[in-house]
């Protein structure tokens, strides 16, 4: 090699593999919790600050939940995208209420998602925006510039478009590879490694 | 013009011409034998293509006919049936009863076909409000309203509104338009009973009126022509006005083959019971019977039309959207604006397994729980046959960068008659190692025959041994991987020093490939494409559409050697088990490789 590797990346790696960019903006990070693996490009905002401020009633004596983005492994939030945890009023006070992300789930540049929860193997594409509350299953395919109304749920194995969400096909059979992200993984960080041809 | 990436769509065997049993196409005009397959080029652009191509990830394979199966020849059975919005499953048996829709508390907008929520009418529709994905949000006191969260369509707008805020479609089910209630089945009936509701429902008309003006729904006029006929049909002695008992067209009973008899001998049987009972039909004439006059005074309609003109018709497709019988207009006065249109009930979806169409075999199965993504069995053809991906490969032709910029960047466009090489990368699945021979025609059909040459249409393809062998044979194979990408780097700087590409030893070789991996091959391929320039004078001076894609028919054949399966039907030669039988499977695909300048 004979270019020498910069001292400071453009990414923070972590134990646990995540690969955070130095220009992610993340906030409230004890409220943000990473499965590993995943990657959080430049641009990136996830609003960990909001937190809920009303505990379920079957919580009471457990310690608070103070998660408010919970990520699996290797998801992948392209550049400029944005993850805040939705709201609403429970029993007549407002309160946020934590957004839950399985694994394998990209999250394409410019997109903002609000849902409640989201499966693993999920593939969100640009520009998309995700209402709050919206329930997203596993292997679910959201295409460029969707907008997903609130408390919207698409079941699994759905391909979804349009303005409102339209259900617009189904992944088939031999599709479901295709929703792995590991070797999208390795092609960012400080020392990337070009995608497998 | 959009740029497009590069694809592979390949062809299921279940649309050949020459399986079909008649050549319609103008390719297989002639007398098709099973062998004359390898001639005949297969035509991307023919009308019929559309409709065998596809993407291998929506392809199966039948392991017992070792052949390619795609949705339009796979048998489908419906395994579970569930709410898309609930997710909860509905039995078989319910559909029979309630049909294929929710009937829980799930209905999509009219207006968007958003989701709608259960809100309550008398707080003012707060987005915050409508999100309740549990109870206890719900609103605390009614009425209650169905509202969009998209497009804030609210159920109040046609005049619905619930006491409850659970069980919607049964209280939708009893609620008009405009909140009037609307009779259940056994309501209807009841009342078809009593006499006295038809005398009071005349008075409340108020102008004495009676009999065929009344307004009857659409149920409620279905049930009463039912009975009307059915009375009929149970009465064969009804001979006022000549009425033809409808019994007697039972095809095993006797008097029928009399009366068929009387009419083509021309009554000459002298039947008189016959000749009595062929006559006219008679109809409904009350409304008891169910007689329902067209309402044809549509000045309403017409007004209406003036007041909100164009954009407040409902389109076909929200009209088609609407439930069937589900409103309470009649066939001659269906709800014509977007002002009448309802809640939709969410339709079911269904998980299917496949079966293959030749031999029967299940060749797809999900679990049945709706929740679960598992499949019992998942035969695609992904695991069978090999993939093909297609990369424009920059060949620095000598003349400076530019040149070679059109094909370098991927979905640029193709120039016009300047050659463009692209990569085919074979990736094989099977754990035997395979030879693949290919067969592309040297100029593409069509109008504009772009010129293609396939560098190295046979080659080997090594078996997709276990992944973690190789990991833990080579421990720093991803560096590997990058030594190898800096070599070809450096492969076409030498190029670039030679000028002529063709002529360099590590550059484009007729007959060899050009790089080779654990389970994979990849190869060149040339186009040079089409001038896309229409003489003055023809008939047509436009291009049709997709004129300028550049796509190329490939004919796939792929050969390897497989354990012999013993108990197979055709398989009694290799009966001991070290027998090893040759397989062979051939296929046309279509290489989509972008547009061309024009
Ligand atoms: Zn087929
Ligand atoms: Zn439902
Ligand atoms: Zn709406
Ligand atoms: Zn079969």
């Amino acid at each position: 090699m004979s270019l020498r590797r910069p001292p400071r990346g453009e990414y923070i790696e972590t134990d646990t593999g995540n690969k955070v960019a130095r220009k992610a903006t993340l906030v409230g990070t004890q409220n943000i919790m990473l499965g590993g693996k995943t990657v959080i490009q430049p641009e990136v905002m996830i609003r960990g600050d909001l937190v809920r401020t009303i505990q379920a009633s079957s919580q009471s004596g457990a310690t608070p939940n103070s998660t408010a983005v919970a990520i699996g492994r290797y998801c992948f939030l392209s550049r400029g995208c944005c993850l805040r945890p939705p709201g609403r009023l429970y029993k007549g006070a407002f309160t946020y209420m934590p957004l839950r992300m399985g694994d394998h789930v990209f999250v394409g540049p410019g997109s903002v998602v609000q849902a409640a929860s989201i499966g693993s193997h999920v593939h969100i594409g640009a520009k998309v925006v995700i209402g709050e509350f919206a329930i997203i299953k596993d292997y679910v395919r959201i295409l460029d510039g969707t907008v997903v109304p609130p408390n919207m749920v698409i079941p699994n194995f759905s391909i979804v478009a349009g303005q409102p969400a339209r259900l617009i096909g189904e992944v088939p059979e031999g599709g479901h590879e295709a929703f792995e992200l590991r070797d999208l993984y390795k092609t960012v960080g400080n020392n990337p490694q070009p995608a497998p041809s | 013009m959009a740029a497009i990436t590069p694809y592979t769509y390949i062809q299921c065997p279940c649309s050949d011409s020459s399986t079909l049993g008649r050549s319609s196409d103008t390719n297989s005009s002639r007398a098709d034998g099973a062998d004359d397959d390898d001639d005949r080029t297969f035509d991307p652009r023919a009308p019929r293509s559309n409709y065998s191509l596809y993407p291998l990830e929506y392809l199966l394979y039948c392991e017992d006919c070792h052949q390619i199966r795609c949705p339009r020849c796979v048998a489908e059975e419906i395994v579970t049936y569930y709410c898309p919005n609930c997710l909860f499953e509905v039995p078989s048996s319910n559909l029979k009863s309630e049909g294929n829709r929710c009937t829980r508390s799930c209905f999509q907008c009219p207006i968007c076909i958003g989701p709608l929520a259960v809100t309550s009418v008398e707080t003012k529709p707060d987005p915050s409000l409508l999100a309740a994905p549990d109870n206890t949000a719900a609103p605390q006191s009614g009425p209650y309203a169905l509202t969009c969260s998209y497009c804030n369509w609210s159920s109040t707008e046609v005049g619905i509104k619930f006491d409850k805020p659970n069980g919607i479609h049964a209280q939708l089910s009893k609620l008009r338009n405009g909140g009037t209630a609307r009779l259940t089945a056994k309501e209807r009936k009841e009342r078809r009973r009593d006499p006295s509701y038809r005398s009071s429902a005349a008075t409340e008309q108020g102008d004495g009126r009676s009999g065929s003006d009344e307004k009857l729904d659409l149920e409620t006029q279905f049930a009463n022509l039912k009975s009307f006929y059915q009375s009929q049909l149970a009465d064969p002695n009804a001979s006022d006005g000549g009425l033809a008992a409808l019994s007697d067209l039972g095809f095993s009973s006797p008097t029928s083959l009399s009366r068929i008899m009387s009419i083509y001998t021309g009554g000459s049987l002298h039947d008189k019971k016959a000749k009595l009972r062929v006559g006219a039909i008679r109809e409904a004439l009350e409304v008891d019977e169910g007689l329902q006059l067209a309402d044809l005074d549509e000045s309403a309609a017409i007004a209406q039309l003036h007041s909100e003109g164009h954009d407040g018709t409902a389109s076909t497709s929200r009209l088609s959207d609407q439930p069937p019988n589900f409103g309470e207009a009649h066939l001659h006065g269906r709800s014509r604006f977007v002002s009448e249109l309802r809640p939709i009930p969410y339709l079911l979806r269904t998980k299917r397994s496949k079966r293959c169409p030749v031999c029967r075999h299940i060749i797809s199965k999900p679990e049945a729980k709706v929740q679960t993504t598992r499949f019992r069995i998942r035969l695609v053809a992904g695991s069978y046959i090999p993939s093909i991906a297609i990369r424009p490969l920059s060949l620095s032709s000598g003349s400076g960068t530019s040149a070679s910029g059109s094909a370098g960047i991927p979905g640029a466009l193709l120039e016009p008659l300047k050659p463009a090489h692209y990569l085919l990368t074979f990736t094989n699945p099977i754990f035997e190692s395979i030879k693949v021979t290919l067969g592309a025609p040297a100029k593409t059909p069509g109008r504009f025959a772009s010129k293609v040459t396939v560098l190295c249409p046979e080659f080997e393809i090594d078996a997709n041994t276990d992944v973690w062998d190789e990991a833990l044979k080579d421990p720093s194979g991803a560096g590997e991987l990058r030594d190898r990408e800096r070599e070809r780097e450096r492969r076409r700087h030498k190029g670039e020093e030679g000028g002529n590409v063709s002529n360099n030893n590590n550059q484009l070789e007729v007959g060899k490939i050009w790089e080779r991996g654990r389970n994979w091959v990849s190869i060149v391929v040339e186009v040079v494409p089409a001038w896309l320039r229409l003489e003055h004078g023809t008939e047509e001076q436009r291009l049709r559409e997709d004129e300028d894609l550049l796509e190329i028919p490939m004919f796939v054949r792929v050969e390897w050697e497989a354990e012999a399966v013993g108990d197979e039907v055709g398989a009694v030669v290799g009966r001991d088990k070290e027998a090893r039988e040759k397989r062979e499977l051939a296929y046309w695909c279509v290489l989509g490789l972008g547009r061309i300048r024009h």
